[in-house]
């Protein structure tokens, strides 16, 4: 395990990627027997209590499945994003982040192609007859859920009205509730690439196809699931981000999909149709509203012999959904913020993709670290998602809610938090005014500079560094050293 | 006996989607109300899929779906 970033670039699919975990012992088999309900979703969720260490879990005995594989937890902890990207297990969320925002725009996007006829996702293929519960043992994610739902599915699709450009296809991490054997709905909203994509094709009346991805590369749902402009392709931005090639190939369909998946699903969509969806158990931890969403027909599945069908548990956090995105939704910001201000120094949008963030900045001047947080509202993620800025000042790790804490504690003064009423919030957001309406909040927990009367205070320095570092692992080997 | 009537509007006339077997013998059955489209598996702890067991917040009004907003719109 010396050679952790080669393995890491050199995962093509998420089957390398479990093999890898389990290499680490970061990935476990449950071979018990468990029902679809409430079993998976119990074992899940016990699993996530550890945000650091979790592995991946691979259920094989699922009651009324035998012989289908589930994967939960593949991206639910620190340590398993860690190995992705090449870095040991134990590595600090901090050193995560830099390594993900050191990759921003360093390397090029490594694309090939394969055949169809040699693509692993094409080894079994159904044009007929189509049952989606006969492939996917699929259960309910949270008690209230309207239905079964496809809670990790990687959507690609060409832009109905310009479906030869390779640089507008999308590829988006949506939602999917199965509607009856080979029909689901689809949850998006105007401002998605996917929400565009079905305006436009029920505006001008032509088809929308697209290919549903399940059991894919892990590098794809990392970096697919962050806003980059409408004109850059995912596939190449996670190819770039990961330093890795990325094999396609084309479903059956016509668009290009990821050639070692697991399972994927080709659908056109119903022009014009709605069916009623949801609830879901979203992000925020509450469920979403019964809806009535787009609808999509399935017209082929192709998948590898004995597929690995792969979900995730989202719901009242901490979940695999905060790992899986959180730091990829930390470093756009920080890389769009120091754009502008270089003084910015790390950005920390963990919690509920950023509802919450904290930045840290050297102060330039009396109060630029508010002008950096209205700066921050107005990055892409920012117009709305931060809704809670803490701004904190660049000797204080955001990554660490201890230190974080002290800043509000001591260098918070009652008038340095601005409410901006009324502005655009995410429709599920559940303080909202209204559904895609609510206010934000900056807390300034920055230090004073002249011409600020009080000035900074005479802080306490406790010692850092190597040394302390050092003698901080030795205490720790020797309070495990007393158990032996 | 498997209950067509759905846990979630109340609604009768399920139609079966799915049943899942072990060892060639059916374990349980996935039915979706052709209501409301509530899906559920009859093996569920009761206080999801029984009407009388389950939370009144997660009803659907099957006398009002109009109620329900369509999402994207022209």
């Amino acid at each position: 395990m010396n050679d952790l970033p080669n393995r890491a670039r050199s995962i093509s699919s998420l089957r390398d990627f479990l093999e890898l975990l389990e290499d680490s012992g970061q990935a476990i088999t449950w071979s018990d027997p468990v029902m679809p309900e409430p079993g998976v979703r119990n074992i899940a969720v016990a699993a996530s209590r550890d945000a650091n260490g979790a592995p991946a879990i691979v259920f094989d005995n699922i009651t009324g499945y035998p012989g289908k594989r589930l994967a939960v937890g593949v991206h639910g902890s620190w340590d398993n994003i860690a190995l992705l990207l090449g870095r040991p297990k134990g590595t600090t969320i901090r050193e995560l982040f830099f390594e993900i925002a050191g990759r921003w725009g360093d390397q090029e996007a490594q694309i090939s192609y394969v055949p169809e006829a040699q693509a692993p996702v094409h080894e079994c293929r159904l044009e007929q007859d189509i049952n989606l519960y006969d492939i996917l043992p699929v259960y309910r994610i949270n008690e209230y859920d309207g239905g079964f739902y496809i809670g990790k599915a990687s959507v690609a699709s060409r832009d109905p009205l310009d479906p030869d450009n390779f640089g507008k296809q999308n590829v988006g991490i949506y939602r999917l509730q199965i509607q009856g054997p080979d029909s689901f709905t689809l949850m998006t909203i105007p401002a998605h690439d996917m929400g565009r994509q079905i305006l436009a094709a029920e505006r001008e009346k032509v088809p929308l196809k697209i290919a549903v991805m399940l059991g894919n590369h892990p590098g794809l749902a990392v970096f697919a699931a962050t806003p980059i402009g409408y004109e850059e392709s995912e596939y190449s931005y996670a190819s770039a981000m990961m330093g890795a090639p990325i094999r396609l190939t084309k479903s059956g369909n016509g668009i290009d999909i990821l050639a070692d998946s697991e399972i994927v699903i080709e659908a056109e969509l119903q022009l014009g149709e709605r069916e009623l969806e949801g609830p879901f158990g979203e992000f925020p931890g509450s469920y979403s509203g019964v809806r009535k969403a787009p609808i999509f027909k399935v017209t082929a599945v192709s998948h590898r012999r004995d597929p690995i069908f792969e979900n995730i548990y989202i719901g009242r956090g901490w979940t695999e959904h905060d790992t899986l995105i959180g730091l990829h939704t930390s470093a756009p910001i920080y890389a769009q913020l120091r754009q502008s201000f270089p003084e910015v120094t790390a950005v920390n949008a963990l919690y509920q993709h950023g509802l919450t963030g904290i930045i840290s900045v050297k102060n330039r001047m009396a109060g630029f670290a508010k002008t950096v947080a209205l700066r921050a509202l107005s990055t892409p993620h920012g117009v709305m998602y931060l809704k809670n800025l803490i701004m904190v000042d660049a000797d204080v790790d955001p990554f660490d809610l201890n230190q974080v804490m002290w800043a509000l504690s001591t260098r918070t003064r009652a008038d340095d938090v601005i409410v901006l009423p009324n502005m655009p919030a995410v429709p599920i957001d559940p303080s909202a005014v209204v559904p895609g309406k609510g206010h934000r909040l900056i807390i300034d927990a920055t230090s004073y500079l002249p011409p600020d009367p009080v000035g900074e205070a005479h802080l306490v320095t406790p010692p850092t560094g190597d040394e302390i570092d050092a003698l901080s692992k030795r205490i720790r080997e020797m309070q495990l050293g007393a158990l032996s | 006996m498997t209950t067509t009537v759905c846990g979630r509007c109340k609604s009768s006339g399920a139609v079966t989607d799915y049943q899942g077997r072990q060892d060639g013998a059916v374990v349980w059955t996935i039915l979706r109300c052709a209501t409301c489209n509530f899906s559920w598996r009859d093996s569920e702890p009761a206080r999801a899929i029984d009407p009388a067991a389950r939370s009144a917040d997660f009803a659907v009004d099957a006398g009002d779906l109009q109620r329900y907003p369509k999402i994207l719109q022209q």
